[in-house]
């Protein structure tokens, strides 16, 4: 318990760390970014609205910790008010219409790479030196390497502008109406299978790499000896002895797996235009939209310290050490 | 000269049957000595308008033009060496602050200790690549310069997580304790007697950021944060994004860069794969096995 406690203190610490890192970002700029925000959006906004900003963005005319104290309200009270680049929708909505796409790619693709890459690792850990178990792990290693960027672009290029095998881009077709129908279903996941292929690629050689270091480790111990010396055949070691103790790693590695997917994917949503949390930060960075940006990034980090956390109690649960 | 030839005979037994590392070893140095050779092997200067814009590969122009009219093959050597040199000095920025961090808070143990891993551990936990938007978003088009600066300030807490526990394990060896009753010097202690055990460690770290480097430049680059009048590897997709290259059928104007890219991060990866299948005593199977059993024996045969 103590040490989830820490745990969550930690995180908190990690939390404030990040509300003050976007407080402290926009006074170091040369200039009052606020202005600079209304300059870009070109006069679309009525004149107003930069007071409010202002004073929700903790730019008054007051001494640095009121404005921090200003701004740190305003956080935690969610006011984050209206996008710039949206107006007038709120940041909170813009968010939570994103996020949730986001989601589901990092969820769905880590699940499915933990299964093809724990299978694989396993098979090397099995045939140990053998073919697989040389040239699998390197193979993998080698794909995940290339840059997100560059694997997307060229898996872009080939599958969906010149097979045209797949769509160009967005979630679903535009003409479909949104409902939990077999036919938009079905649309959601033709769209979403290119991101899913990229971010895969980039995150199987991990769990190549987890299963079968695990592997190895735990078939070198004195209970792997005596079940063979009991003469039991080596698929029922491997499953039954080896692998429900090797799992304990790559347990414990899956939600942190899933909160870098989720902050991992700004250049996949860019290039295949997936309306996720990582195309908006970019899009909001490209137009000037602070509030929106700084929300896209607090929002990834919460999402990237929950996904620890979950981790952290995982392993306590799974591993009756640290449970004193 | 003796040091010197053991140093070589080092290396040489560090390749030898070694295909992963010799294979991505001969790729990263072939692409660098094809940029350090820039001038030679290609006649245009890489910014300027040399022909009609989008022209696919010819004989002129081995790998067509961009949509201003550049040459894409000048264009990939020269933008090379700035995406080569952001890497590299990404990574020796966070070497430097890995080892020093790493050690002084694995060998001083105590308040310095819990202040450093408090301060690394916040920084662990936070995702690289949004808070690399964020800055790069207030510092306003980056130039390489700066680029490898964030990258090299930002991506230094694992190494040095790797670097204490490592200066952890030694510091209780009899060497250090014989050093310490010797009454040598702490800086000595850490600088002769610690750090040449963690150059294997080091050299690990270093490839990786590296490799890291490479595609988080690019990667930014890419989205338009950086300085598009440079012409980098990163800077090149970004211009053929924005000019729609895919779209028009220009696909050598991605490719190119692309391929470049990527070709240093598997080279890179290899070498990475090779000291690490050497140093982490967890890896070793069959070929590397016997590389590292080699090697033991060598250094055992030399004492």
């Amino acid at each position: 318990m103590a040490f989830i406690l820490r745990r969550l203190v930690f995180y908190c610490v990690a939390i404030f760390v990040a509300i003050t890192f976007n407080f402290v970002m926009p006074r170091l700029m040369p200039g009052d970014p606020v202005d600079a925000m209304f300059a870009a959006a070109g006069g679309k906004l009525p004149p107003e609205t930069l007071a409010a900003y202002k004073e929700m963005l903790g730019f008054v005319d007051a001494p640095l910790w009121q404005q921090y104290l200003q701004y740190l309200q305003s956080v935690v009270t969610l006011d984050l008010g209206p996008s710039i680049m949206l107006f007038p929708t709120p940041v909170t909505e813009v968010l939570s219409n994103t996020l949730p796409w986001t989601v589901f790619l990092a969820g769905i693709a880590t699940i499915l790479s933990i299964v093809i890459g724990c299978f694989i690792g396993l098979y090397a850990s099995y045939n140990r030196g053998g073919f697989v178990d040389r040239v699998m792990p390197v193979f993998w290693q080698f794909i995940a390497s290339m840059p997100q960027a560059v694997t997307a672009l060229m898996i872009f290029f080939v599958f969906a502008l010149t097979l045209r095998w797949f769509p160009l881009g967005f979630g679903f077709d535009p003409d479909l109406d949104p409902g939990l129908r077999p036919g938009f279903l079905a649309n959601v996941a033709y769209h979403a299978v290119l991101p899913l292929v990229t971010l895969m690629l980039s995150m199987i050689a991990t769990w190549v790499f987890t299963m079968r270091n695990a592997m190895v480790n735990v078939l070198g111990e004195d209970y792997i000896a005596m079940a063979k010396a009991k003469g039991l055949s080596s698929r029922r070691i491997m499953t039954h002895y080896a692998a429900r103790n090797a799992i304990l790693p790559v347990v414990t590695a899956v939600s942190m797996a899933l909160g870098f997917a989720v902050a991992g994917q700004v250049f996949i949503e860019t290039v295949f235009n997936y309306p996720g949390i990582g195309q908006l930060i970019i899009k909001s960075v490209a137009a000037r939209d602070y509030p929106l940006m700084q929300a896209c990034f607090l929002l990834i980090v919460i999402c990237v310290l929950m996904a620890n956390f979950v981790a952290d109690i995982l392993y306590v649960w799974l591993d009756p050490r640290l449970r004193k | 000269m003796t040091r010197l030839l053991s140093l070589l005979g080092g290396i040489a037994g560090f390749y030898r049957g070694n295909t992963a590392g010799i294979v991505g070893s001969t790729i990263v140095a072939l692409i660098l000595a094809m940029c350090l050779a820039a001038p030679a092997l290609t006649g245009f200067d890489p910014d300027k308008r040399v022909a009609r814009g989008h022209q696919p590969p010819s004989a002129e122009h081995v790998m067509g033009t961009t949509r201003a009219g550049k040459d894409v093959w000048s264009q990939a050597l020269y933008g090379g060496r700035v995406s080569l040199m952001v890497a590299f000095a990404a990574a020796t920025v966070t070497s430097i602050i890995a080892l020093a961090v790493g050690v002084s808070s694995g060998y001083f143990g105590g308040r310095t200790d819990e202040i450093m891993m408090a301060v690394t551990n916040v920084m662990l936990v936070f995702p690289q690549l949004p808070l690399l938007i964020i800055l790069a978003a207030f510092l306003g088009n980056v130039g390489p310069l700066v680029i490898a600066l964030i990258l090299g300030l930002t991506s230094w807490p694992w190494g040095a997580r790797v670097m204490r526990s490592q200066t952890l394990a030694l510091r209780n060896k009899e060497f250090i304790t014989a050093a310490e009753i010797m009454g040598e010097a702490k800086w000595r202690i850490i600088v002769v007697e610690i750090m040449p055990n963690l150059v294997s460690l080091a050299a690990g770290m270093f490839v990786g950021t590296a490799l890291y480097a490479i595609g988080a430049q690019a990667g930014l680059e890419f989205l338009g944060l950086g300085d598009p009048t440079v012409t980098s590897w990163g800077t090149m997709l970004y211009w053929a994004q924005s000019s729609a290259a895919f779209f028009v059928g220009a696909w050598w104007d991605f490719i190119v860069p692309g391929s470049f890219i990527a070709l240093v991060g598997g080279g890179l990866a290899l070498i990475n794969i090779s000291i690490d299948q050497i140093s982490n005593p967890k890896l070793k199977t069959g070929s590397y096995l016997r590389t590292w059993r080699r090697l033991n024996a060598e250094i055992n045969a030399k004492r």
